[in-house]
């Protein structure tokens, strides 16, 4: 156990190392550097001073040189300082966090409550009108992109409440919070919760289909009994693997609402960082869900090894 | 070929053998699937023969009919430039179809070629190939294609490679466990017993064995480029115009007209949602037919 | 029928004049909350170049002398002392003396002295220790030999040749001073000013926050406690905020006049304003390789122009047609539509056409042969919008075009390498003044002269009207060199756009300028009505 799980990290610590490089290249490759955005909002470019500021920013050194750099601040616990606001990166990082985690914890928190237990009963009710409908509303679920969700949502709120739950200020209390944030959660959450549904229906069936459940309802097990207290819990686990998973996948989704509702969380602060050519704070932000998405699949893996032992021996 | 032994046709050996009555046996099971390969039909049919069904062109503009409200003539309206909804929405499927096949075909023979090296050689090639799907997997979708459009720029063959690459890791790791198996089969052996060099064991008979997989994974990732391309373009990257582009009909400028032309908001929209929504009904019904074990 | 209209006329003036007295005496407190569109770069107004800028950092600063507030139309006429409280002219015209105001603080506290003037233009001009990031406007100041002061309160400019303008440009909201002891750098993150607000905070893609100056130097101002720029960038969502009140003022000059005819649809109070705003969309052609470099070609794609529709088209009727400066009434300086009508391009669009399929047909190309080239330009949707119209319109005259969207990082290092052959541009003026927009565009060498359009014998006469004392001679000088320069193609005129403002009604004392959206932004006497 001990050497899987070291051998485990190990590898973990090269993917990261993978994604620092992938990230770094794809940055460096994509044209134009902070240096000319700076410049073209001033209507031209000024050779001269534009090669002052990219020597006063770093960027006229070498490529490995400046990775080199990026990676031992990062060991250091050393962000640099965002190109844009010229503050440090951390501090233009940290308090965003937590307004997207609180939208991407409750856009799970809804795809779970939702998805679960419907997923559970269109499994418990296969091939009954009941689950085609179900099916049929999960498979919406994986195809309304979820901007376009979020702008009808904005439409339907306006039309019928004359109130727009877009976020202007930080919300005061916790009520409030929960108001502001949940509408967006549910358009990013929808998807989600589709998948869930999807995974929990398909898990579920082929739990029920093996020989402890036949056993359990062989010797007269009421079926509410089987179907919930051994079925369901044996079904949870790829469940809960994929939550992990949709997790990373979940920033696709938060960018694009986060546009939509104007939330000043990190996904979309990303993507202007990407437009700007903030290296610090696009290589910093991409690392850190990076690191969020590994450990996630990294625990995972060993709760898997935990209750699964071929799995440790098999590798 | 004949050693080829998928398992469809062990479960189907005692169906009748025409291709039709085949078709036709699964669209009954299937009325579902059956749904979503019609709704697919007219997306492909659309796309193809966007000339003959249109009346204006997608791309002219024209001051007289700025906005207008669907009706006789334009039947879903014109937008602020005056350019026909219906017609940018057909064209339009030519441009999902575009970008949703080929970044699809891209991603699958990226997919295959690094799945069937790491399953099929394995030892070192399997560590690199498994280090670089790792690496794939682990930056967001959306984020990887967002800076593989803005390094490529905007234009309709960027966007599809910046659309294959995320697509990438999910048919590697598939294709690979598949080889994994595979590797181990009877006719593998055979094969190598008679003399054959591994290459061409691998192209001729573990790749093959792999196809029912691969469609039902493409089926539903041609979904989900469809939908990347959508949010990318609603990010201002993604195809440019003046193409007419369902996400690019939806972006910024028409955001703006949400309120006072929601047609132009809810159109293209119910145009993606549709699309993608007869894929993943069609590649639901597809994966239960080629292969009912390979789930989600 | 004049008795009527005198009659309603009448009645409005006392409706307004009871208004008014309604209204009655400023109130103080509050805060004023206006959406923003974008992050802006920095909040530091010498280093940039957009009013993403100005309007939030405008009333951090004040200027030597500034645009009255409260008159629309910037002019000569308008200017009037901030800290200066006098200034006068030499009679060689080549000395301007300001008298600076006394007891003027920065917000740290420290004094404001003539040596702060000093640094202000030192740094403009490059001469300081400390040099800014990037110094856009610095060749406005070209002009300016040296700055003397003499004792604390007494600033001297000291020019190459008379320049009439040089104060206009000085009255802009562009040109604040700024401390001597605060480094450019500082000014970027953390800028101190004199100005009727302090700066609170600033966070990209969410807020920026000003809180009243309690200690500024005019008395009993500003009414407001603070103003608060929530950034929102889809237009949209702006307008929703703004209906559901969530802001009390619309981004200034953002809103077309279909979002207008929304608003007024939802919040009738709502009080909207439309007007130009100085920025002109236009056409940089490259003169210099083909196809463009052969002047009957550049001649064939003016004369298929239908400005009209380009108008009515994306500002749905708001716009006015005009060469390089803004058209009047609003436009001090534009030509007079007779005038227009003259130069070919301008003319009737079905007979120009015509012309110009005869040139093309001669050079070669027609309908199975047409000409194919790209426009290229920014990949936003206020360039890309027009772009698309023009696309249309050269099908028109066998020119077969391709839009060609450029990163906005890459724009102007495409258009410096001379790698485009159209390029579709937005022009803003800080002013409304011959000069600037002469220099800035046409002038031979100009960093800003993006197509190297260079004519030695207009470049005379942007000198000669530049030195003109007299404004009626100086702007026949002007109509003359704005005519030449459509003639020549140098950079075709599509447009000027209109675009609007809204607030609620209980907003005070606000006032857009109607031929410039640099310059009215210090809301010292905006007030709050609640």
């Amino acid at each position: 156990m001990g050497t899987y799980i070291i051998r485990r990290f190990f590898l973990m610590l090269l993917t990261l190392f993978g994604i620092s490089l992938l990230i770094f290249t794809m940055l460096r490759l994509v044209p134009g550097n902070i240096a000319d955005i700076v410049f073209n909002a001033a209507g031209m470019i000024d050779v001269a001073e534009k090669a002052k500021l990219e020597k006063e920013l770093g960027l006229d050194r070498p490529i490995p040189v400046q990775y080199v750099e990026w990676v031992s601040g990062l060991a250091r616990g050393d962000l640099g300082y965002s190109y844009v606001s010229e503050k440090p990166a951390i501090d233009e990082i940290l308090p965003r966090i937590p307004i997207t985690a609180k939208l991407a914890g409750l856009a799970l928190l809804f795809a779970v409550t939702f998805g679960v237990p419907l997923g559970v009963i269109s499994a418990v009710k296969q091939n009954t009108t009941l689950d085609y409908v179900l099916r049929v509303i999960s498979l919406s679920g994986l195809s309304l992109p979820s901007f376009w969700l979020g702008l009808l949502i904005l439409m339907a709120f306006v039309a019928y409440f004359g109130a727009i739950p877009i976020y202007t200020n930080p919300p005061k209390g916790f009520w409030n919070t929960l108001w502001l944030f949940s509408i967006p959660a549910m358009a990013v959450g929808f998807r989600s919760s589709a998948l869930v549904m999807r995974l929990t229906r398909s898990s579920m069936l082929e739990v029920l289909r093996q020989d402890y459940i036949r056993t359990a309802r062989a010797k007269g097990a009421p079926a509410r009994t089987v179907n919930y207290r051994h079925a369901l819990r044996n079904a949870l686990l790829p469940v809960v693997t994929v939550i992990g998973i949709e997790a990373a996948f979940l920033m696709g989704g938060l960018i694009v609402t986060e546009t939509v509702f104007n939330i000043p969380g990190v996904a979309r602060f990303l993507v202007e960082a990407i437009r700007w050519r903030d290296y610090p704070i696009v290589q910093n932000l991409v690392m850190f869900v990076a690191v969020v998405a590994v450990s996630i699949n990294f625990l995972i893996d060993l709760l898997y090894a935990v209750l699964d032992p071929r799995i440790r021996y098999a590798s | 070929m004949s050693i080829i032994d998928l398992p469809v046709e062990t479960e189907t050996a005692d169906r009748p053998e025409s291709v039709w009555s085949k078709v036709r046996y699964h669209l009954g099971a299937h009325p579902l699937g059956a749904i979503g390969a019609a709704i697919m039909a007219v997306f492909v049919f659309c796309a193809v023969f966007a000339d003959f069904i249109t009346a204006y062109s997608p791309t002219a503009t024209d001051a007289a009919v700025r906005l207008l409200h669907p009706g006789a003539g334009h039947v879903l309206g014109t937008d602020q430039m005056g350019r026909d909804i219906f017609s940018r929405i057909i064209y339009g499927a030519r441009i999902s179809l575009a970008v949703g096949l080929g970044s699809t075909l891209l991603g699958s023979l990226f997919g295959v070629a690094l799945g069937l090296t790491s399953g099929y050689v394995g030892g070192w090639a399997d560590l690199v190939i498994q280090r670089i799907i790792d690496v794939l997997q682990s930056v967001p979708l959306l984020v990887l294609a967002l800076v593989m459009a803005a390094a490529l720029g905007p234009a309709l063959d960027n966007t599809i490679v910046a659309i294959s690459i995320p697509l990438i890791p999910y048919t590697a790791r598939v294709i690979r466990s598949n080889t994994l198996a595979l590797r181990e089969q009877p006719f593998v052996e055979a094969a190598r017993a008679v003399g054959m060099s591994e290459f061409r064991i691998a192209v001729r008979h573990v790749l093959p064995n792999t196809i029912a997989p691969l469609i039902v994974i493409a089926t539903a990732q041609l979904g989900a480029a469809i939908l990347t391309e959508a949010s990318l373009s609603f990010l201002g990257l993604g195809v440019p115009e003046p193409h007419p582009s369902w996400g690019r009909m939806l972006s910024e400028s028409a955001a703006e007209f949400v309120r006072t032309a929601p047609w132009l908001v809810i159109f293209p929209g119910v145009a993606i949602s549709l699309a993608v929504f007869g894929t993943n009904l069609f590649g639901d019904a597809l994966r239960d037919i080629l292969d009912p074990r390979l789930r989600d | 029928m004049n008795t009527k209209l005198g009659a309603l006329t009448l009645v409005t003036f006392a409706f307004a004049t009871l208004m008014f007295a309604q209204a009655g005496e400023p109130k103080h407190g509050g805060i004023l909350r206006i959406y923003h569109r974008e992050t802006p770069p920095s909040l530091s107004i010498h280093e940039e170049a957009t009013f993403s800028v100005n309007i939030p950092a405008m009333g951090l600063y004040n200027n030597l002398v500034v645009y009255d507030q409260h008159k629309p139309q910037n002019s000569m006429g308008t200017i009037v002392p901030e800290l200066a409280d006098s200034w006068s002219v030499s009679s060689d015209n080549l000395a301007l003396t300001f008298r600076l105001h006394q007891g003027v603080r920065w917000h740290d506290g420290q004094p404001f002295t003539s040596k702060d003037v000093k640094c202000t233009f030192d740094l403009l001009q490059g001469k300081a220790k400390d040099k800014f990031r990037k110094n856009p406007r610095k060749d406005l100041f070209n002009n300016i030999v040296e700055v003397t002061t003499n004792g604390d309160f007494e600033v001297t400019l000291h020019l190459k040749r008379p320049q009439p303008s040089l104060i206009a440009m000085l009255a802009s909201g562009y040109t604040p001073v700024y401390p001597c002891h605060v480094s450019p750098a500082q000014m970027r993150t953390n800028p101190i000013g004199t100005g009727p607000f302090k700066f609170v905070e600033f966070k990209q893609n969410e807020s920026i926050k000003l809180a009243k100056n309690e200690n500024y130097w005019k008395k009993g101002l500003p009414y407001l406690d603070g103003i608060e720029f929530t950034i929102i960038s889809n237009r949209a969502t702006a307008v929703l905020a703004f209906v559901a009140g969530k802001v009390d003022m619309t981004f200034p000059t953002e809103m077309t006049k279909a979002l207008i005819a929304d608003i007024k649809k939802q919040d009738a109070t709502a009080i909207c304003e439309i007007g130009p705003i100085n920025v002109s969309t236009n056409l940089i052609v490259n003169r210099e390789n083909p196809p463009f470099n052969n002047v009957e070609v550049r001649k064939a794609m003016a004369l298929a122009l239908d400005r009209k529709a380009f108008i009515d088209i994306i500002y749905q009727g708001a716009g006015d047609v005009g060469g390089t400066m803004l058209p009047p009434p609003e436009g001090v300086w534009g030509m007079p539509p007779e005038l227009l009508k003259t130069i070919p391009g301008y003319g009737d669009v079905q007979k120009d056409r015509e012309q110009a399929r005869a040139i093309m047909t001669k050079l070669g190309y027609g309908s199975n042969n047409p000409l194919k080239i790209k426009v290229s330009t920014r990949n936003l949707a206020t360039y890309r919008d027009p772009a698309v119209v023009l696309i249309d319109q050269l099908k028109t005259i066998y020119i077969d075009a391709e839009l060609d969207p450029v990163e906005s990082s890459q724009w102007f290092a495409k258009v410096a390498r001379n790698d485009y052959s159209v390029g579709l541009n937005l022009t803003g003026n800080g002013i409304d003044d011959p000069d600037q927009a002469f220099y800035e565009n046409y002038a031979c060498g100009s960093e800003r002269n993006y197509t190297h359009y260079c004519n030695k014998e207009l470049e005379a006469l942007f000198d000669k009207q530049s030195v003109e004392t007299d404004v009626e001679k100086r702007k026949k000088m002007v109509w003359d060199i704005d005519k030449k320069l459509q003639e020549d193609v140098a950079r075709p005129i599509l447009l000027h756009a209109r675009s609007g403002t809204c607030w609620k009604p209980y907003v005070k004392n606000m006032t857009i300028m109607s031929n410039s959206a640099y310059n009215g932004y210090r809301y010292e006497d905006v007030w709050l009505d609640k």
